[in-house]
């Protein structure tokens, strides 16, 4: 397993993951992500991140939901893994406790 | 995809997808893109949509994306030595079982691998020439090219003093040497006297211009002084045997010269320009030193720098024409060289690499017979045309008996084989069926070399030590056959899908596949037809130009071209020829229509218009030279006794008459020549004498003029009688009593015409003999495809047969296919081989036009080939008894 630094893009693309839980794949992904976020994605850096995630033990694939959009044939479905999770919460953690460290008077 | 109506994404990327990524990946990134596609569709547009689309499938093309995943399967690379046993063993197998298709396709492949050998032996000597020597990239050959009065002036040779005044005048001139040719007489070393070999004058500095050796001797200082000769080793041990022959003195005495012999060198390589014997220090010979412009006999080399290019210095050469040419110009013509060119004549000094001189140069005289890089082209092209077809020969019948191996391919696919393994079987069959083929095509080229060098006039041999590249070469040949021949088989046999084959389906690979086949059996014919076109045509401007009315009769005339032996008695010879009942007329003249001849440039002008120079060939005759040779006068009279003026009288040919300007009206007018020296000779026109060709036909009849001039050395000798070989034999004898020494030689002058169509006649032959082996290697391949086509249809026949098809319709359905390929190859082949010949012929002056007959000619041929091919098997299919071919049923 590579190290569980989890870059910035990779959160992202693992949030989305989340969000589209058991339907999630390349194309519907990239869809949320370009919803949430208002700007235009590329496949590639996707799939390229999915990999990576996969390859880090953060989610999990495998075969299935086959639609006829899609000719009947199966996809790739992943799904965020127990430690995929825990990462997530622990980043949140770690950004909560960031905020909650800033004094009142920085923003004034 | 959806309906047609729906927006498609562009189609490009997909295929570089699928180029480029895993494929256990590809799929499901292609769902993707297509997935948001529709959905940007609807939602910013098609043309953003298919914008992004672009962007997305191309932003997919990276490594994490590309990476194969690992295979179980064997791969290309991993070859297991058991699986390669069961290739060769099965390949084997199959050659064995299927013996004619097998038998077919070895000959053809073994033939266009002979061919290719043979023809490759043949361009590499070609290109050869002349590379052996160390400086062969930069030492260049000055010639002498021009034109004047219309005479073209295109010589390999140039005037003495060349050599000298251009390497004083240009620094980049490193060298600068000369050769001038000196015959071949006869050379006496005490009562040892021979004749064959060839002599020429050399500068001292030749050895630093050639790479040739010297065993003995030293190369700086052999040539510089004169009377002094550097012979080859043969030449040392014909005369010297054992003894050291340095020191020792040559003589010649026809020349009352000798010569001491200063060096020892190696024989010239075979593949050079020049082939001498003995060359002698120039330092011996007057002529050398003289400082006149207007001869040119002497073959100039010259050495430039590394890298130089001699276009720059041959840009230069203009200037030292104006300079040494221009005044001797003014002295023997009258006019400046500015009034030369404005007259319309040209002349110019130019320069030619080495290396170009064996392939490139066409010059009337050369020290050895060109080569000519057209042939190089044309048997290069030949050769490869041998091999496609044999390829092609190769590739139909494993197509064609692909149903044979379908159940292989399935059984062997559903045992886990891949098709990258099942590619590599059929290559491998096909490079050991090429394999078996180059052994037999290598002991074709040993059997067929001494024929073919006969043929082609080489000495070719096929060893290793002589050519160093032959191994690699030949497994370079034999793996590109095998794959050019084996790649279409393979791929398209490993393609079949094993479901449909072994289900027992009807196959439809034949059917699917017969369109390719039908062009590549009309490539074959296409080149086959069009090598006999060629040939065909080849073969009648041959006859044409040995049956050309020459202008003079070359039946039965004697030469005797060395009589000059004889010295003083030649007279007594001549006469004693004369008297024979069975010599109808004698001649002495150097000057011949056939063959070697001298020659003699003439620059002669009308009257007193000296501005209007005409270059002629002058011969020099005798009273009886017209009547020997039988030419026809067309208006005036020959040389007579009974006229003395005679001696300044001149007879033109017609095209001399007609430059001049008078046509017909030539006699009694006076042409006037000025020498060297600038003393003129007025001659008056006494006759003129119909055009006869004295040069190849490949140059037009240029204008001649013939003078009563005192002559000797050659008799020409007009005979009538059926006993050639008796009165051979009595002139032998009235030889032997004048002369002591030298043989009786002789020629007859049609012998000496064929001579000089050798070149052509050459071609023909080798021509012929190819385009009748691709030919029959295209026949191979039609055979086999007959055998397979009735083979297939057995049971047709048979059904036809019993419902009462008679014998006649049967052969005519097997046949009408073939035959339709080959009418489609005459009809491209025709246009084609015209255009070729045409070409062609472009390069004689008088030539025959292209009937076109020959075209229908060689197209029954064709079809009568091919259909006597595939008749052989479609009469045995149409007489099988139904009987046998449907009870299996």
């Amino acid at each position: 397993m590579k190290g569980t630094y989890l870059g910035e893009f990779e959160e992202v693309v693992l949030l989305a993951v989340a969000i589209r839980s058991g339907e999630a794949y390349g194309a519907t992904v990239t869809t949320e992500i370009e919803q949430q976020m208002g700007r235009s994605v590329n496949l590639g850096a996707v799939h390229s991140a999915l990999h990576r995630l996969e390859e880090k033990g953060l989610v999990r694939s495998g075969m299935g939901g086959m639609t006829a959009e899609r000719g009947g044939r199966s996809k790739r479905l992943y799904s965020v893994t127990a430690t995929g999770q825990r990462a997530l919460q622990e980043i949140r953690q770690l950004r909560n406790q960031m905020w909650d460290a800033i004094a009142q008077t920085a923003w004034t | 995809m959806k309906n047609a109506a729906s927006p498609q994404p562009p189609r490009w990327p997909r295929y570089v997808l699928h180029w480029f990524c895993a494929p256990h990946l590809v799929d499901e990134l292609e769902d993707d893109l297509n997935e948001l596609f529709l959905q940007r569709v609807r939602t910013i547009g098609e043309r953003r949509a298919r914008h992004r689309y672009v962007r997305d499938a191309l932003s997919l093309l990276r490594p994490s994306l590309m990476k194969r995943k690992p295979s179980n399967q064997p791969s290309i690379a991993s070859l297991h030595s058991t699986m390669l046993q069961n290739y060769f063993k099965i390949a084997w197998r199959h050659l064995a079982h299927n013996k004619s298709f097998s038998a077919i396709n070895i000959t053809g492949l073994a033939l266009g691998l002979a061919t290719c050998l043979l023809i490759g032996l043949f361009i590499l000597d070609e290109l050869s020439y002349d590379r052996y020597n160390a400086k062969a990239d930069r030492t260049v050959r000055v010639f002498f090219r021009g034109s004047m009065q219309g005479g073209k002036i295109n010589e390999a040779h140039v005037m003495p003093p060349v050599a000298q005044a251009l390497k004083a005048d240009y620094p980049e001139v490193e060298e600068a040497t000369r050769l001038r040719t000196a015959g071949a007489p006869f050379v006496s070393y005490g009562d040892k006297t021979f004749r064959d070999g060839a002599i020429a004058y050399a500068d001292s500095n030749l050895f630093r211009v050639f790479t040739l050796p010297l065993l003995q001797g030293d190369p700086q200082t052999a040539l510089v002084r004169p009377n002094t000769v550097v012979i080859t080793e043969a030449m040392a041990h014909k005369y010297f045997g054992d003894e050291s022959p340095i020191g020792k003195v040559l003589t010649i005495k026809s020349w009352n010269a000798s010569y001491q012999v200063t060096g020892v060198m190696q024989e010239v390589p075979a593949n050079s320009h020049f082939h001498f014997d003995l060359f002698i220090s120039m330092a011996s010979l007057a002529d050398a030193k003289s400082p006149s412009w207007m001869t040119s006999e002497f073959f100039t080399y010259l050495v430039l720098p590394n890298g130089y290019d001699y276009k720059q210095l041959e840009a230069k050469l203009p200037q030292a024409v104006e300079k040494y040419i221009g005044p001797q110009l003014q002295v023997a013509m009258g006019m400046n060289m500015k009034q030369f060119r404005q007259s319309g004549n040209s002349i110019g000094l130019y320069l030619q690499p080495l290396t170009d001189i064996h392939l490139h140069a066409n010059f009337a005289y050369d020290l050895t017979p060109p080569g000519d890089i057209r042939y190089i082209y044309i048997f290069g092209a030949i050769a490869v045309f041998m091999l496609l077809i044999a390829c092609i020969n190769f590739m139909n019948l494993s197509t064609a008996g692909a149903t044979k191996r379908a159940r292989e391919v399935g059984i062997r696919k559903v045992m886990g084989s891949v098709k990258s393994a099942l590619v590599n079987q059929f290559l491998i069959e096909s490079t050991l069926l090429t394999l078996i083929a180059l052994v037999l095509a290598i002991g074709l080229v040993y059997l067929l070399l001494p024929v073919f060098n006969d043929l082609a006039g080489k000495a070719l041999s096929l060893s290793v030590l002589k050519t160093p590249w032959l191994v690699p070469g030949l497994v370079g040949l034999t793996l590109l056959v095998g794959v050019l021949a084996g790649s279409y088989p393979a791929f398209f046999l490993s393609s079949f899908k094993p479901v449909s084959v072994l289900k027992g389906g009807k196959l439809t690979v034949g059917a699917r596949s017969l369109g390719l086949r039908s062009s590549l059996v009309v490539f074959q014919f296409f080149i086959s037809i069009s090598l006999m076109v060629c040939t065909m045509v080849v073969y009648q401007q041959l006859s044409y130009i040995q049956n050309k009315k020459l202008g003079y009769n070359k039946e039965q005339v004697l030469v005797l071209p060395e009589t000059w032996l004889l010295g003083n008695k030649e007279e007594v010879f001549r006469n004693e020829l004369a008297q024979d009942p069975r010599v109808v007329n004698v001649s002495v003249s150097g000057f011949l229509p056939a063959g070697p001849s001298n020659s003699n440039n003439f620059f002669v002008y009308p009257e007193t218009k000296s501005n209007q120079l005409v270059k002629t060939i002058r011969y020099d005759v005798d009273y009886d030279y017209i009547p020997v040779l039988g030419m026809q006068l067309g208006a005036g009279r020959n040389f007579s006794k009974a006229y003395g003026t005679d001696s300044t009288g001149v007879i033109l040919n017609e095209t001399a008459a007609h430059t001049l300007g008078w046509d017909d009206k030539a006699l009694g007018h006076t042409i006037s020549h000025t020498d060297n020296e600038g003393h003129k000779k007025t001659y008056q026109i006494i006759g003129v004498v119909k055009d006869f060709h004295f040069r190849s036909l490949h140059e037009p009849i240029s204008p001649l003029v013939m003078v009563l001039s005192p002559n000797s050395g050659t008799v020409i000798a007009k005979v009538k009688t059926k006993d050639i070989a008796g009165l051979l034999a009595s002139l032998t004898q009235k030889w032997n009593k004048l002369s002591t020494e030298a043989p009786f030689t002789y020629a007859f002058l049609d012998e000496r015409f064929n001579d000089t169509y050798r070149a052509e006649q050459k071609t023909g032959r080798i021509l012929s003999v190819f385009a009748g082996l691709t030919i029959f290697v295209a026949c191979l391949g039609l055979f086999g495809l007959a055998t397979f086509t009735a083979e297939q249809r057995t049971k047709e026949i048979g059904v036809r047969k019993v419902l009462g098809a008679s014998v006649g319709s049967i052969i005519g359905l097997l046949s009408r296919e073939f035959l339709k390929l080959v009418l489609i190859a005459i009809l491209i082949a025709t246009p084609i081989a015209w255009y070729a010949m045409n070409r062609w012929l472009q390069d004689f002056a008088y030539k025959i036009s292209i009937e076109w007959w020959v075209f229908v000619l060689v197209g029954v041929i064709a079809v009568g080939i091919a259909l006597l091919t595939v008749s052989f098997q479609s009469i045995k299919a149409a007489l099988m008894n139904p009987v046998k071919s449907l009870r299996a049923e």
